[in-house]
Formats: structure tokens, sequence, C-alpha cells
């Protein structure tokens, strides 16, 4: 069937049946397959080279008591028996619940609102985004030096700040109840700029016509966010919540700044699974167990990653 | 911009090859799952194990002092000692350089070991001693070490290093702990020389009429790492405590001398005439500490005097040594690093022969060479020849050296060579004391006890 005008249908025909033989025996949805294939045939080899192999590898070091020095015993699930009566191991693991726990829902609603700040049409909004985003693009290292800096006890630039308000005088980063939420702190304002420019995208893809007919009908901001933006967000919102989920338990920013800032004190009270993992391998040399350790924290992942996809059925929630 | 755009991009791509937007943004963060967690988890562990070094070329040594474009003293004397070796000798030595946070504290070494592209020769505190005998990393020096040079060496400093009358590794120094104090900081305070503390009593009440605006008094190192357990052994040793029993079978972690050190640091911290953190890399770095007036007295080691020539020249500072508990009787730790040789390198018996030619032998050259030493790092010798020769050029005739060597290092004990594990449960024990206000007896009492199951299934170097 064909929905173009008649003489434009007389121009193409001659050209696809001039086409065909030149293909002969490959179709068009097989050639573009092919090509995929080929694009992506580099990145793959890549991934299954430094990433499936090395995985494949890690999983099966868990069943093995490792030293370091050449030397591997099989010990079964032995590895996975001591993490569950390892009380450091366990408190990493509540280290990393309430990290999780605290930083993903921050950041979703801080980005968010950040998004939807800078989308308004003002001056400056330019500088603004850019404000924002600028942490992103500097080491964590630096980063993590930085603000321990800023927080040292006493003549840290926060405290003299906070001073001034009279809650001052406090150790950010040496005192076990302050040093997580420290951390988070610095942690969320490390990230709300890149995750404020994803949701940005989402936003920027939702017509204007909807809000103009809305403002019509009489619905307030609240209302124009509550039945047009929130819904057709969804999608964005199921992205950022689940990447900054893998980001968080994987510890991919928060060990950096871990590393820098704290080395999992004060008294392991910044001590994230993956910085107990990366301590048990590289400090103690127990490479087995610190690979039981990582193995598990996956399944965690993976299951909680599962569960997130099957209740919002892959970020479709109107289906749900 | 750019990411947005891409982004923007890449869904519309998606969109053309009939993929929803919604399914492209899953199917990315399905993708980002993997990619994140396989990254720093497991790639990281998936290395280890290895095979032994075989391949020929120059021995490598691996140190934290010569290379990376450094010119300083120390590095000098690395790079001269490997020149004047391979002047004479077929088998050629090569430095390759470590910066120090990450010798100590990173990946490379335990990586290298475990990939089996290890060094040959390396620098290792008696700390890391178990690690590597254990493992049989360790290549044994004393077929190569002449009587003469062996009785030469201080025999407490050489003890952490040997296993069965075996030495395994060669002192390269010794670095003993004293407390650094800021002489201005004492004349603001209305403080002379004779209110120098002698006893924790005193340095607590000291440290507090320090304290002012935001210098603190006093300052113990904060931050949770090994070196912090080698800082709080002496104040544990002066009151009759250890980690271990002398038998190596059982702790003696919960003795008084555990507790009453436990509850020391813990006061400092209470009183709030200690900060809960240090500036710079811990309480071992003056300049950052010391001379930026964070605080006005700071336990450091012998090497801080280098440092203050070469960071703070200008900066009046004296030297008293680390305080007693009632009844305690002084001592200190002189940890200090040695060489050893990697028994899985390419020319284990090469590596050996050059150790012990730049450090443990009777010739000239060789105690030279150490005397040398102690000039570039501003230390304290392993060797009682290098001592006596360094005295007779006035290297310990200023001050601090003078006190280092007749006041801090007489009656100083060696840093304890425990695995990592006994020194993890320390390091938490010292942490949940000193900034988590735990109990000490209680936290004594359970260190103790970890100790010694874990005592129960360890077989290796005796625990000294």
């Amino acid at each position: 069937m064909s929905s173009g005008p008649p003489h434009v249908e007389a121009q193409r025909k001659p050209r696809r049946q001039e086409a065909k033989p030149v293909h002969r025996g490959l179709k068009r949805k097989h050639q573009e397959w092919l090509a995929a294939c080929l694009f992506i045939a580099p990145d793959a080899l890549g991934l299954f080279v430094f990433l499936v192999i090395p995985m494949v590898l890690a999983l099966g070091l868990g069943f093995f008591d490792v030293s370091g020095f050449g030397g591997f015993a099989f010990v079964g699930l032995a590895n996975y028996k001591t993490m569950f009566s390892d009380p450091l191991f366990l408190k990493s693991l509540r280290v990393t619940v309430i990290y999780v726990g605290v930083l993903v829902p921050s950041i979703f609603v801080v980005s968010l609102v950040l998004a939807l700040l800078v989308k308004q049409k003002l001056p400056f909004m330019g500088v603004f985004r850019s404000m924002f985003f600028l942490p992103h693009v500097v080491s964590l290292v630096v980063i993590g030096f930085v603000w321990q800096f800023m927080l040292i006890d006493g003549r840290g630039v926060v405290n003299q700040v906070l001073g001034a308000v009279g809650i001052g005088g406090r150790s950010w980063l040496g005192t076990p109840n302050l040093a997580l939420g420290t951390v988070l702190m610095v942690s969320i304002w490390f990230l709300m700029g890149y995750y404020m420019l994803i949701f940005l995208a989402g936003l920027q893809e939702i017509p204007q016509e909807y809000y103009d007919a809305a403002k019509v009908d009489g619905a307030g901001s609240w209302t124009r966010f509550w039945y047009i933006t929130w819904p057709l967000l969804k999608p964005t919102s199921f992205f950022v919540l689940l990447v900054s989920t893998v980001i968080a338990v994987a510890g991919l920013q928060g060990f950096d700044l871990i590393y820098v800032m704290t080395k999992g004190g004060p008294a392991n009270s910044t001590s994230l699974g993956i910085y107990y993992i990366y301590n048990q391998a590289f400090q103690y040399n127990n490479y087995g167990y610190a690979a039981a350790m990582a193995s598990f924290l996956i399944l965690v992942l993976l299951v909680a990653t599962a569960v997130m996809f099957v209740l919002t059925r892959g970020g479709r929630f109107e289906d749900v | 911009m750019q990411d947005k755009k891409n982004m923007a991009r890449q869904v519309e791509v998606a969109e053309e090859h009939g993929i929803s937007r919604r399914q492209f943004l899953a199917r990315g963060a399905a993708f980002t799952l993997a990619a994140a967690v396989t990254g720093p988890g497991l790639t990281v562990l998936s290395g280890c194990g290895g095979s032994d070094s075989s391949a020929s070329g120059p021995l490598e040594f691996w140190q934290f002092d010569a290379g990376g474009g450094g010119n300083s003293p120390q590095a000098k004397w690395y790079l001269d000692v490997a020149d004047a070796w391979n002047k004479d000798h077929e088998t050629q030595i090569k430095m390759k350089y470590i910066p120090v946070q990450d010798y100590i504290s990173g990946t490379k070494l335990k990586t290298g070991f475990a990939s089996g592209e290890g060094p040959d020769i390396f620098v290792a505190s008696s700390n890391d001693f178990t690690l590597y005998y254990n493992n049989g990393a360790l290549q044994d020096l004393t077929p190569f070490i002449e009587d003469g040079a062996r009785d030469d060496f201080y025999q407490n400093v050489l003890a952490t290093r040997m296993v069965d009358d075996k030495i395994y590794a060669v002192p390269l120094e010794v670095e003993p702990l004293a407390m650094y104090y800021s002489v201005k900081a004492f004349e603001d305070a209305g403080l002379s020389e004779a209110d120098i503390p002698e006893t924790w009593d005193q340095l607590l009440e000291v440290a507090g009429k320090l304290k002012k605006g935001d210098r603190f008094g006093v300052l113990f190192e904060t931050n949770a790492n090994f070196y912090q357990n080698f800082t709080w052994y002496p104040f544990m040793w002066q009151g009759g405590g250890d980690t271990v029993a002398k038998s190596g079978k059982e702790s003696a972690f919960d003795s008084k001398g555990g507790v009453q050190a436990l509850q020391f640091w813990q006061d400092a911290i209470e009183m709030g005439v200690a900060p809960r953190k240090a500036l710079g890399s811990g309480a071992g770095d003056l300049s950052a500490n010391l001379v930026q007036g964070h605080c006005a007295i700071e336990e450091c080691g012998i090497w801080g005097v280098g440092d203050m020539r070469q960071n703070a020249p200008d900066f009046e500072y004296g030297v008293f040594k680390l305080p007693r508990p009632p009844g305690g009787t002084y001592t200190t730790n002189f940890g200090g690093w040695a060489w050893a040789v990697s028994s899985k390198g390419k020319n284990p018996e090469e590596a050996a022969k050059f150790c012990v030619w730049a450090l443990g032998s009777m010739s000239e050259d060789s105690i030279e060479r150490g005397v040398r030493w102690l000039e570039s790092d501003g230390v304290m010798g392993a060797r009682k020849s290098v001592v006596e020769q360094a005295t007779q050029r006035g290297h310990f005739d200023p001050e601090p050296m003078k006190f280092f060597r007749d006041e801090a290092f007489p009656g100083s004990r060696a840093e304890n060579r425990y695995p990592p594990e006994i020194s993890k449960m320390v390091n938490d024990a010292i942490q949940n004391c000193q900034l988590g206000g735990a109990d000490p007896k209680q936290t004594a009492e359970q260190t103790a006890q970890n100790i010694d199951s874990f005592l129960e299934g360890y077989s290796g170097a005796p625990l000294i």
C-alpha cells in the first residue's frame, strides 16, 4: 500500500526494481542487520574481552582461596559462608543500604527540581545549567580533596559559615554520626547536575501544546505538573532511578569520595560495601573472599533491578 | 549540552529502527547496570594469581623515593646506589618509582605480585612482613650476609625481619616517634620548656592550655589505617600492654595497658583538645598540621625533621619524648623500612646480593652508603657502625637529631609484624574508641576475643 502521490510512486518503482539485482539474496532488513552488527562489533568485542571474561573469571574466583601470590585453593562456598558471619561486611551492607536509600531519592528530587527550574525561559538560564553541571566535569579526587579542606574541623569554610548561624564547630568527617551524611551531601552535589540534564532532555520532549491547552482549561502549576509532566516523564524517571541506584550500589563515585575523604572511617561509618571489598582484596590480599562479596553485591543489584523492571514493566508505567 | 544533544540523537536513531524511546531508555539503563557493576566490582579481581616472573632484563626495584621527576636527596641516593652497582655488575638494577600513598595503601604492589609482574626488590615495613613471608614471597638473604655485618645491625631492628634465625629483609633505617611542638604556640600560651609534659595527664592539661581558636592542643593520627596503629602502639606498650602475648598464641589486647591507651586517645578527643580529623595526608604530615596551626603538638616520626627542613625551614619547633601513663615505662615505636627480595622475581640470588652489597656488608662502601642515607633522609641508622660514623661526622650534633639518638631511640621497640587481619582488628578498636566513643574496656575485650579466634587458625611467621 502506498501513501505518496501517484507521480512520486511512479518515480520510485523503477529505482526499486533497478536496485534489487545489486543486493541479490540480501533483503534490506538483513542489510541493516549486518550493518548494525558491524557497527556494534568493536564495542561488543571490547565488552566481551574486558568485561564479560573478567566477570566470569571473578565469579569463579569467589569459590577459591586466593593468596595473591599464585596460590589457589578451592574452598567451595566457604567465602560465601564467611561473609554472612563477618560483622564488618554486614556493617558495610548497612552503610550501603543507607547510602543508596538516601542518595537515590535525594538525587531524583533535587535534579528534577533543578531541571524544572532551569527549563524556565528566564535570563541567564544557560549559565545556571552550566553551573549545576560543572562539578561533574571535575575529577572526583579533586572534588574529594577540596571538600575535605572545606569541611575540616574548626577552620573549614563550612564550619565558619555554619558558625555564623550557630551550628558550626562540628567535625563533619571525623564524627561517625555525621560522616556518612557529609559524604552523601557531597555525592548529591556532584551528581545533581548530570541527572538534571537527563530530566531536562525528558522535559523538553513534552509538547508545549499540552501545557497551553491545560492553561486554557484553567489548570494551575501543580495540576499541570501532576497531570502532564509527571506521567510523560515516567520513562526518564525510570531511567534516572535505575541508573542512580546502580551507581550508588556499585559505589561508582562513592568509592572515590570515600577513598579520598574518609578512608571508610571514622569507625567504619562510611565503609560502603564496595570499599570493604576493595580493602579485602588490596589491603588484606583476600582476593577470593573479595570476589565472593562482589558477586553477592551484583546478585543483590540484579534482583533489585529486576524488581524495578517488573514493577514498572521496564519503564512502561501505564501498562502496569 | 553536547551530551543532551547526543542523547536526543540516540533516541531518534533508536526510534527510527523500531525501538521506542522508552525501550531505548530501559535498555540503556540495563546496559549501564552491567557496565557499572562489573567494572569496579569484578574486573580488578580477575587478574589475581598469575605466574612467577621469568623474563630476563634488569632487576626492578620498587620504592617510593627515586623517580617520578623528583630531585630529592633521597631520590639521588637511590639512583647513586643503583649506578654504583650497575657499573661493576652484569645484572643491572632499575629503579621503579611508585608514589608513596599508592605504595603504602594502594594497589600497585599487591597487584604486581598477584599478576606475577611484581618487583624483584622492594621496600617493606615490619607491618608488611608476615603477608609476604607467609606467602613464600621473601628470599632468604642469610647466605649472603657475613656474621660481622649481621651483628652490626641493632638486634631488635633485625629481629622483626627474621624467622628461624634466617634474615628476610635488610633494614635501611629506623624512624622513632616523638612529639613535635610549636615554640610560638607554647610562648603564646605562656608556657615554656619547663612545661613540656612527661605524663599523659600533663599532656592533656598542656594541650588544653594550647587550644586556642581553630588550633587544637595535640594531634594524634585520626585516619583509619595501619599507620594509626603504628603511632598508637607505644602508648599501649608504655602501660605494659601488647596486642599478642609473648607466646604468640593468644591476645593480650585486653590488658590494662591496652585499655588505658584506648581511653587516653578517647579522652583527648572528648576533652576537645585533639581534632577528629588531621589535615594533609594525616598526623605524620607536620607541614600540613603543626606548621599550618591545626595543632600545637603533634605525634610524628623522625622523618618530620626532614619534612620541616624542606618545607618549613623557618618554623620554630621543639621535640619531646612520648609522655607516659602513671607508673608506665617510656618506649616508642621505631618502625623503619627494609629492603626485601621477591623469591618470585627474575633473579632472586642476584637481587639478594645487591641488597646485601648495598646495606648489609662490612665493606667501607656499604657503611658509607648507610651514612649517606641518614644524611639524605634525616633518619636514624639501623646499624651501629653507620650510627657511629654518622656521629663522627656530626649528623647527630644539631637538635633534634641529637634528641632522637640519645633520648627517643634508647628504650624504643620495633614495629610489630602482624598479619593484616590483626592490624585491622586493632585499627577498628582504636577508631571505635577514639572517634566512635565506644567503651575502651569492652572494645579491648571484644578485640582480644577476635584476635584469639584468628590466632587459633594462624600458621606462619611468629608474631613479634
